[in-house]
C-alpha cells in the first residue's frame, strides 16, 4: 500500500468527506486514472482544485465502507454506457444511426465520421463517440451476440 | 423542510423554465423535467409527477458538475447538505449548465434573465435524431435539391455543358442505328435485293461509326474540361467555407479529416458528375429509344423484353443498399489511413528523435490492413451482387429468345426483326446492368455532397459587411464574462476587468487558470457563454469581426511561419509593405542582423512551418510581423518561454519597443518579465483572485507573491536566477 491511511464518510447526506491522519477534505472527488485500459484499478482522489491527494492502485483492498462510498460516487460520476446489444446500425449519408441496448437502458444515438469517432482501444474493445460527445463502450465486441456483431462489423 | 418528497403536490406557481433531461435519478436513460419557479426547483417524471422539490430559499448555491459523458446540477443547501438535482448526458450539457447558473443566481436573491431553449435534437418530419450542429436531416433532405445544388457548379460552364449534352444526345441516338441497319441488310437478303444493297448499308454504317468516333472524342474532351473545372471550383468553395468556420470546429476535428473532405468528398461529386450523370443520361436515352423502336416493330415482343425491368430495378435496389454501406465503411477506413499518414509525417521529427519508426510503421500497417480488408470485403460483395444481377438479366435474355424464337419459327416476325430485337436486347439490358452502379455512385456522391454542404451550411465566423467598422482606441473591458470550451465546464467564471487604452496588462496564473482563454476571447476566436466584452465601450459582437481582427497583433509561444521567404512571412499581415518597411520592422524586432547574416537575407526560404530557423529566430520574425501589422491591441502568449535567456533578452527589448502606445496583454512563463506591466491580473480556476501592479502585489504577499517565490526557488534549483 503506497498511499496514506484514509477513510471516506458521508456527512452530511450526499457529501463525501475524506479523512487522513493529517487532514480532512470537505471537497474531493474520485476518478479512474485509466478507466478504459485498466478498468477497476488506479482510483485517484483529487482535491477541489483537481490536484491528486492520493491514488489507490487496487481499490479492492480498501475497507468495505470506504470502497462502497467511492464506487457509488464513481458510478454517479461516470455516465459512459456500455453497449450490450446492437438492435440497429444504419448508415446514411455519412451518418450512422444506432439503436442499442446499454447498461443504462435502451439508447438511440448518432455518430458521424466513424474514422474519428469509433476508437479501437484494444483489438476487441471499442469506444463510440456520438455527435454530442457522449461515449458508448463495447468492452468486448466478441461478447456481443452474433447479430449485433454482424451489424457492428458491417458499420465500423 | 427543503427537500420535499414525491408525494408533494405540484404547486400552481408559474414555471419560469422547463427543460427536459435525459437521465433518471439512477443514471439510466429516461426523461426527467427540470422546472424552475420563483420559489422552487422541481424535478418531475414525464407525466408531471414531481420526484424532487427543493425550496429556493433553502438553497445556498448551485452549480453544474461536469461528469464523464454528461453532467449534473448540484444544489448546496444552507445546512451544507449537497443534493444532486438532475443528471443529463452531454447532449443537454450546455443548457443545463446555464440552468444551474440561473438556480444559483435565484438562490442568491438575484433575478436572472431566463431565455434558455433546448436545441432541437430530432427531425420534426421523420423523428430521427439530427446530426451535430445542423437542423438538416440527412434522411429527409431532398436529394433532388442536393443535385440541383451540385448542378449549380455547372452554371459557369453552361455553354460547354449544353454542347456536351447535345453531342451526347446525337451520339446516343446514333447508337440505335446499327440495329436498324442490320434489319435492313437481312431483309435485303431475304428479298434478294443484291449485293449493292449490302454495300449501301455498310457504307452508311461505316459513316455512322466514323461520326460516332468523332463525337466520342469531342464528348470526352468536353467532359475532361468540365471535370477539371468543377473539381477545382468545388475544392475552392469547400476550402473557403472551412476557412471561415468557427475555431471550435477545428478543436473537434483532426486536420487530416478536414483535408479529406476537401479532397475526397469533392472528388466523389466530380466522379458522379463526369461519369455517373452522363452515363445515366446516355443510357436513359438509349432505353427510351429502344423501347419506342421495339414497340413500333412488335409490341408483344417489346413487352416481353420490358417485363423483367421492374424486377431487375427492385432487386438492384435491394442488393445495392448494403453494398453502399460497405463502400462507405471502406471510405472511413481509408480516411483513417490518411489521418495516420498525416499525423506521422507532421510529427516526423519526433518520430525520428524517439526512434519510433517501427512503431509508426506498425500503426500504419494496421490501418492499411483494416482498409484493405474493408475494401476487399466490399469489392467481393460487389462482385457477388453483380453476378446475381447478371443472372437476373441473363434470364431476361432467355425469355426474349424463347418468345422471339417461337415467333420466328411460327413466322410471326421476320428474321430481320428478330436480329433487330436481338441487337437491342444488349442495348436495353446493358444500362440496367449498371443501374445499381449508378445508384451506388449516386449514394456516394450524395454522401460526399452532404458532408461538403454540411460544412458550407455551418455557422460561419464572419459575415462580410456585418458589424460596425471601428477604429480601435484600445480599451478592453470584460463584464461578467463566463466561458467554457465545453459549456458545462466553464474555464472563465464571472471575469470582470478593464484595460485602459495603451495599458500593458500581464495575465498570471497556474496552467489552466484561464489566461489563454482570456486572450482567445479578446481575439474573438470564441464567443462568451455569458457576459460581454467591450472594446472602447462597444460590445465586441457589434463590431465587424474582420475589421476588428485586423487591428489586433498576436505573438504566440509557437510562432507559425508559412512556407515562403522571411520577407513574405513578415509582410503576412500587410501584403503591400515595402522592403524598407519590412526591414524597419525586423530591426525593431531584433531580427534584422540574423536575417542579413543568411546567404539569401530576406529572401531566405523558411521551409515548411519555418523548420530551417531556430525557435528564437522564428519568434523574432513573428514579432516583426506584429510590428509591421501595427495593431492597436497586442497580445503576447508566452512569447519568450521557448527561447534561451540571451534570445529572451533580445526579444524583450523588441517587445518593449513594440508595446508603446498600444494596449498589450501578455502571458509570460517567467513572471519577472511582466515587471513593466501597468497591471497584473492573477487568475485561478477561471476567476480573478488578485489585481494590481507588480510592486503592489509583491507587497501584498498574496497569491502572486507565492507564485514569484515558487518560481525563484525553482530557478535557483535549475540555475537560471
Amino acid at each position: 500500500m503506497s498511499y496514506p491511511k484514509f477513510e471516506v464518510i458521508e456527512q452530511p447526506a450526499g457529501r463525501l468527506r475524506l479523512i487522513t491522519d493529517e487532514q480532512c477534505w470537505l471537497e474531493f472527488k474520485p476518478v479512474w486514472a485509466s478507466p478504459l485500459s485498466h478498468p477497476g484499478k488506479y482510483l485517484a482522489l483529487l482535491d477541489g482544485k483537481d490536484k491528486e491527494i492520493l491514488i489507490v492502485n487496487e481499490p479492492d483492498e480498501l475497507d468495505e465502507g470506504t470502497r462502497k462510498l467511492l464506487i457509488s460516487e464513481l458510478e454517479r460520476r461516470v455516465l459512459t454506457a456500455q453497449i450490450t446489444e446492437i438492435i440497429e446500425a444504419q448508415t446514411e449519408f455519412g451518418v450512422t444511426y444506432w439503436l442499442t441496448e446499454t447498461s443504462r437502458g435502451r439508447k438511440e444515438f448518432v455518430t458521424q465520421s466513424l474514422q474519428e469517432n469509433a476508437l479501437w482501444l484494444a483489438p476487441h474493445q471499442l469506444l463510440l463517440i456520438d455527435v454530442n460527445g457522449n461515449r458508448f463502450e463495447i468492452p468486448d465486441t466478441q461478447a456481443l451476440d452474433p447479430e449485433s456483431q454482424k451489424k457492428l462489423f458491417a458499420t465500423v | 423542510m427543503a427537500l420535499a418528497a414525491a408525494e408533494k403536490e405540484k404547486s400552481p406557481e408559474k414555471i419560469l423554465l422547463s427543460l427536459t433531461a435525459d437521465l433518471t435519478e439512477s443514471a439510466e436513460f429516461g426523461e426527467r423535467l427540470l422546472e424552475i419557479t420563483q420559489k422552487s426547483v422541481r424535478v418531475c417524471l414525464p407525466d408531471g409527477m414531481p420526484v424532487q422539490v427543493i425550496d429556493l430559499e433553502d438553497v445556498a448555491s448551485a452549480k453544474s458538475e461536469s461528469l464523464v459523458s454528461g453532467g449534473r446540477i448540484l444544489a448546496t443547501l444552507k445546512t451544507g447538505e449537497q443534493i444532486p438535482v438532475v443528471s443529463y448526458t452531454l447532449t443537454h450539457a450546455e443548457v443545463f449548465s446555464d440552468a444551474a447558473h440561473i438556480i444559483d443566481e435565484m438562490a442568491k436573491g438575484e433575478s436572472p434573465f431566463i431565455a434558455l431553449e433546448q436545441k432541437v435534437s430530432r427531425c420534426p418530419k421523420c423523428e430521427r435524431l439530427l446530426p451535430e450542429d445542423t437542423t438538416v436531416c440527412p434522411r429527409c433532405v431532398s436529394r433532388s435539391k442536393a443535385m440541383l445544388r451540385i448542378a449549380k457548379y455547372l452554371v459557369p460552364y453552361k455553354k460547354q455543358a449544353l454542347r456536351l449534352a447535345s453531342i451526347a444526345l446525337v451520339s446516343t441516338l446514333m447508337t440505335l442505328l446499327p440495329g436498324l441497319i442490320m434489319k435492313q441488310i437481312i431483309e435485303a437478303y431475304e428479298n434478294s435485293l443484291g449485293e449493292s444493297e449490302l454495300f449501301k448499308w455498310m457504307g452508311i454504317w461505316a459513316g455512322i461509326l466514323f461520326t460516332m468516333v468523332v463525337l466520342k472524342v469531342l464528348n470526352d474532351r468536353l467532359m475532361v474540361f468540365l471535370a477539371a473545372n468543377i473539381s477545382a471550383d468545388l475544392k475552392n468553395a469547400t476550402y473557403r467555407a472551412i476557412e471561415f468556420l468557427r475555431l471550435s470546429y477545428f478543436d473537434r476535428k483532426p486536420v487530416g479529416a478536414i483535408a479529406s473532405r476537401v479532397s475526397m468528398d469533392t472528388d466523389r461529386i466530380w466522379h458522379f458528375l463526369v461519369d455517373g450523370l452522363p452515363f445515366l443520361f446516355n443510357n436513359a436515352l438509349i432505353l427510351i429509344g429502344v423501347i419506342v423502336i421495339l414497340m413500333v416493330q412488335n409490341w408483344f415482343l417489346a413487352v416481353c423484353i420490358i417485363m423483367p425491368f421492374p424486377f431487375i430495378i427492385l432487386i438492384s435496389m435491394k442488393v445495392w443498399r448494403p453494398i453502399s454501406n460497405l463502400f462507405h465503411r471502406a471510405s472511413q477506413k481509408v480516411a483513417r489511413v490518411h489521418m495516420q499518414l498525416h499525423e506521422s509525417l507532421s510529427g516526423i521529427r519526433v518520430v525520428k528523435a524517439f526512434a519510433r519508426e517501427d512503431h509508426e510503421y506498425k500503426k500504419f500497417i494496421q490501418r492499411n490492413t483494416d482498409f484493405r480488408d474493408a475494401s476487399l470485403y466490399a469489392d467481393q460483395r460487389w462482385i457477388t451482387a453483380h453476378g446475381t444481377m447478371n443472372l437476373v438479366i441473363q434470364s431476361g435474355t432467355i425469355v426474349t429468345w424463347t418468345v422471339g424464337g417461337l415467333m420466328l419459327y411460327r413466322n410471326q416476325i421476320s428474321m430481320g426483326e428478330f436480329i433487330l430485337f436481338n441487337a437491342y436486347l444488349g442495348l436495353a439490358y446493358g444500362p440496367l446492368h449498371w443501374f445499381a452502379q449508378i445508384n451506388n455512385w449516386f449514394s456516394r456522391a450524395m454522401a460526399g455532397a452532404e458532408r461538403i454542404f454540411e460544412i458550407m451550411d455551418m455557422p460561419r465566423e464572419i459575415v462580410e459587411g456585418e458589424g460596425e467598422q471601428h477604429t480601435v482606441q484600445g480599451s478592453v473591458e470584460f463584464e461578467k464574462v463566463r466561458f467554457g470550451y465545453d459549456k458545462s465546464n466553464p474555464i472563465l467564471k464571472e471575469v470582470n476587468f478593464k484595460a485602459e487604452a495603451g495599458q500593458m496588462i500581464g495575465l498570471v496564473g497556474h496552467s489552466g487558470a484561464g489566461k489563454s482563454t482570456t486572450i482567445n476571447l479578446i481575439c474573438r476566436f470564441y464567443e462568451p457563454n455569458a457576459g460581454r466584452i467591450l472594446i472602447d465601450g462597444k460590445d465586441i459582437q457589434d463590431l465587424s469581426l474582420q475589421d476588428f481582427r485586423s487591428q489586433i497583433g498576436i505573438v504566440l509561444q509557437e510562432p507559425f511561419l508559412f512556407h515562403g521567404t522571411i520577407a513574405e512571412n513578415i509582410r503576412y499581415g500587410r501584403p503591400d509593405a515595402s522592403i524598407e518597411e519590412i526591414m524597419r520592422a525586423a530591426r525593431a524586432a531584433n531580427a534584422h542582423d540574423f536575417i542579413l547574416a543568411k546567404p539569401e537575407g530576406y529572401d531566405t526560404m523558411v521551409g515548411e512551418r519555418g523548420v530551417r530557423l531556430s525557435g528564437g529566430e522564428k519568434q523574432r520574425i513573428s514579432i516583426a510581423r506584429a510590428i509591421l501589422h501595427d495593431p492597436q491591441i497586442l497580445i503576447f502568449d508566452e512569447a519568450t518561454s521557448s527561447v534561451d535567456v540571451e534570445t529572451e533578452k533580445q526579444i524583450q527589448e523588441a517587445i518593449q519597443r513594440l508595446v508603446k502606445g498600444r494596449t498589450t496583454f501578455a502571458i509570460a512563463h517567467r513572471l519577472s518579465t511582466l515587471r513593466s506591466a501597468d497591471r497584473l491580473i492573477v487568475l485561478d480556476r477561471g476567476k480573478i483572485i488578485e489585481e494590481g501592479s507588480h510592486e503592489e502585489l509583491m507587497a501584498k504577499k498574496g497569491d502572486f507573491y507565492k507564485l514569484v517565490q515558487t518560481q525563484s526557488q525553482v530557478n535557483e534549483i535549475i540555475g537560471i536566477a
